[in-house]
């Protein structure tokens, strides 16, 4: 929604209508040609509604979880439509001045009365330490619509049955999707035959703690194990945790934690031949950074637009990299005014010539004839 | 030639290596202010077009339902002055990709068109590209005296000049259109076939731009207002026509004052970092003045900044230009300055007497420069207000 003016925009210029142009297309062409879109977005603003695509929420409560992980309820204004458990939104902040996008399990159970996400503050991270910073009730957040596929299947029509035989398996904040989805099971009738098993660093860092005493204290059929780092072994731990769920392979698994623990648990799964009854949600790609001696290493160049990826590195930016590889991208100066060879990157690290600053932030512009690749990377070419 | 050629500029001839060590300076200061950018950046660029839009919607409402002259000159007055912050510091900044930074698709510099008849394209190319990166290199950047006019002695005088002062006023007037045609190359129409075979395809987006943009401000909004369109139609004329006038100035005083250098596409060529900062300095003059008139230039009045630095912020010139200043100073650089009425005078002035014919400025002076270093030399012409730290 948002990306609706930068697509017309270089539609205007890169590629011509056609003679004949549809009904269809008029309005939209029209509202542009008159700038009738952008008024009225800038008035949308002034008025406090959320831009196209966006809903605005309003916070009605922080609970501090543990240490370091927060929940913030959410009251969602108009246009908010009721997730599944286990779905995500995308949250969009003004972090001194520059606009960030992050993804959010929803915490709440899709029948709660607001809805929450919960947040763990990453050393050095830009949104999730804005948030536990600066947000305070009363203050608005905006929202994009429930996503994802990590959710239960929908068994009957009108009154889903109760799934049984589940595990939900997750480690330090990717309990929060897991969370989700025993709170749905919770209200969907008596929880028969689940096993959640969370891997925290402590006790004091397992978060939603009480509402997991009280939800197991109502449902005998749930077994609630915690395996904690300080206690025993650091992280998942396949003999603990065989011994402690013996009958895993049949059951249908919900995983959700760091990417090293997601590791070892798909390992475990795959010798057991039980790899079809995992699902799983990651929360961050792994991130591959490469240091200063890599600069001949190749990396692997995904062009969205073209449908193709292409192989690049060696001597010299990406610009020229990819020249290399038999693209044409759009340049002028070469050295770093112009933009004409500003293109957007949907993911991967760069690092920029100029200011030698070294940025992963998904969704970014960037200009190639200063940039080096510092991992994969996916581009809007 | 006559009196004003007289005072010569004290700009040192700096070798590779001085200009490295002054460019590195400079990158000091980029880096510095790039690092700042944030939430007060932000702010400004969204204040600035919340005042452009509160004004157009006034302006607009003023001239559709109000009636005598009084609301019509505040009507046309108030359309004008939003689309002077419109076309100057929000369309020509945001552009250029001053907010990117700030990722917010509103003001991002791909995607941003502004509001006159130039197509946004068409204009990231002869501006951002050919303008910013060949800058005032006879030849190769069509901004000087954009193929008709001669702004410099070193331009071959042709009879066709002999009415610039009078195609410069036209120009004036229609300024949004030569800035629109601009990237089209009418000039070169005649000699070069290529030009005439692909002028179609390449005139497309300024005739879809122009054409919605004649229909936007004399068809749409006059009809909107029913019995009042003709005086609507009229204040759009008269809101386009300030705007044309208005910008004109400025660009001029950006490049065509006096003491502003042009180069030969041998001096630029292998030039280092350090050497296009130079050549940027030489190239461009400021115009000094209040905060307003800073923004209704969008900031142009500080060309040299800008020129300098063009992705950065536009409204961080002003807190730069005493720093770019004293390093200009400290290397031995003019950095060409002087009030509104100063520069606007000594190009109308220029325009004037460059409609004659006179000597070009013997390059054989130049000769013993080598090929690869620019500087701005000391002959060349210079008017007091060019003096470093004047
Ligand atoms: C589908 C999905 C759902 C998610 N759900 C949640 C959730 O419910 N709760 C939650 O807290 N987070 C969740 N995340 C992660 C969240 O989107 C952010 O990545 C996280 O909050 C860090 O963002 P940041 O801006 O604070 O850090 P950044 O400023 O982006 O990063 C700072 C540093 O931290 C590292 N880093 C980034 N993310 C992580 C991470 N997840 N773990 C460890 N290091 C990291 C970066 O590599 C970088 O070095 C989810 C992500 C996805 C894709
Ligand atoms: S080609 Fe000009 S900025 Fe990259």
């Amino acid at each position: 929604m948002t990306n609706t003016s930068s697509l017309s925009s270089t539609g205007t210029h890169g590629t011509h209508a056609s003679p004949v142009i549809s009904r269809r297309r008029l309005v939209p062409r029209m509202a542009r040609g008159l700038f009738l879109d952008r008024q009225l977005a800038f008035w949308r603003k002034e008025l406090g509604l959320a831009p196209a695509g966006l809903t605005r929420a309003r916070v009605v409560a922080v609970v501090k979880e543990t240490a370091d992980v927060r929940t913030f309820l959410l009251r969602p204004g108009a246009g908010w439509r009721r997730h599944q458990a286990g779905q995500w939104v995308s949250l969009e902040v003004e972090v001194d001045g520059v606009r960030l996008r992050r993804c959010y399990s929803l915490s709440s159970g899709p029948s709660d009365l607001f809805v929450s996400i919960t947040v763990k503050r990453v050393p050095g991270g830009r949104v999730s330490g804005w948030l536990h910073d600066n947000v305070r009730v009363g203050d608005m957040l905006s929202i994009g619509p429930a996503m994802g596929e990590f959710v239960l299947p929908e068994t009957g029509r009108s009154k889903p049955t109760p799934p049984t035989g589940l595990l939900l398996l997750s480690g330090g904040s990717g309990v929060t999707p897991v969370m989700s989805i025993l709170r749905e099971l919770e209200v969907r009738g008596p929880i028969e035959d689940v096993v959640f098993v969370h891997h925290a660093r402590s006790r004091a860092d397992v978060p939603f703690a009480a509402d997991l005493a009280w939800i197991a204290r109502r449902n005998p059929g749930l077994r609630v194990i915690i395996h904690c780092d300080d206690e025993g072994v650091r992280g998942f731990d396949e003999a603990r945790f065989t011994e402690a769920v013996p009958d895993f392979a049949r059951r249908e698994t919900y995983l959700c934690g760091p990417a090293p623990m997601m590791v070892r648990v798909e390992e475990t799964w795959l010798r057991a031949g039980a790899t079809a009854k995992l699902r799983r949600e990651r929360f961050a790609a792994p991130i591959v950074t490469r240091t200063q001696g890599d600069d001949e290493k190749l990396v692997q160049v995904r062009l969205s637009a073209a449908g193709r990826t292409v192989t690049a590195g060696g001597e010299g930016n990406l610009l020229e990299q990819l020249e290399r590889a038999g693209l044409t991208p759009k340049f002028g100066c070469r050295i770093g005014i112009c933009q004409t060879c500003k293109c957007r990157k949907t993911s991967g690290t760069v690092l920029d010539l100029i200011s030698g600053a070294i940025s992963s932030e998904p969704d970014e512009d960037i200009r190639l004839c200063t940039s080096v690749a510092r991992s994969d990377l996916e581009l809007g070419l | 030639m006559t009196t004003s050629t007289t005072i010569t500029t004290s700009s040192k001839t700096l070798t590779r290596e001085e200009a490295d060590a002054f460019g590195r300076e400079l990158d000091e200061l980029r880096r510095e202010v790039a690092e700042d950018l944030g939430q007060r950046d932000v702010d400004h660029i969204r204040a600035v077009i919340k005042a452009a839009n509160y004004a157009e919607t006034a302006g607009r409402l003023l001239l559709a339902f109000g009636f005598g002259p009084v609301t019509f000159a505040l009507g046309a007055g108030a359309l004008g002055v939003s689309k002077i912050l419109e076309n100057m510091e929000i369309g020509h900044n945001v552009m250029h990709g001053q907010y990117d930074f700030a990722r917010d698709p509103a003001l991002s510099g791909r995607a941003y068109e502004w509001d006159n008849v130039c197509d946004g394209g068409d204009w990231r190319h002869s501006h951002n590209y050919e303008h910013h990166t060949f800058t005032n290199i006879l030849g190769k950047d069509r901004d000087v005296g954009y193929g008709f006019l001669r702004v410099s002695e070193e331009q071959r005088w042709h009879p066709s000049h002999l009415a610039q002062p009078f195609t410069a006023s036209l120009l004036a007037i229609n300024f949004q259109w030569g800035v629109a045609t601009h990237d089209l190359r009418l000039d070169e129409l005649k000699r070069d076939p290529e030009a005439r075979a692909t002028i179609g395809t390449r005139a497309r987006p300024f005739l879809e731009k122009a054409g919605w943009q004649l229909f936007k401000d004399y068809a749409f909004y006059p009809a909107l207002s029913l019995w009042n369109a003709p005086r609507v139609l009229a204040g759009n004329l008269l809101a386009n026509l300030g705007r044309n006038l208005w910008t004109f100035a400025v660009i001029f005083c950006g490049h065509f004052p006096e003491g502003v250098r042009v180069f030969h596409a041998d001096e630029a060529a292998n030039e280092s970092r350090g050497q296009w900062y130079l050549r940027q300095i030489a190239g461009s003059a400021n115009i000094e003045g209040g905060k307003w008139l800073h923004l209704l230039t969008g900031h142009l009045s500080h060309q040299i900044e800008h020129h300098l630095f063009p992705e950065l912020p536009a409204a961080r010139y002003p807190e730069m230009a005493p720093r770019v200043r004293e390093i200009c100073e400290r290397h031995g650089q003019a950095y060409n300055t002087g009030s509104f009425a100063k520069q606007l005078g000594s190009v109308a002035k220029r325009l004037v007497k460059l409609a004659l014919p006179s000597p070009r400025a013997s390059r054989a002076s130049r000769a013993s420069r080598s090929a690869k270093v620019v500087a701005p030399e000391t002959a060349t012409t210079s008017t007091s207000t060019s003096r470093a730290a004047a």
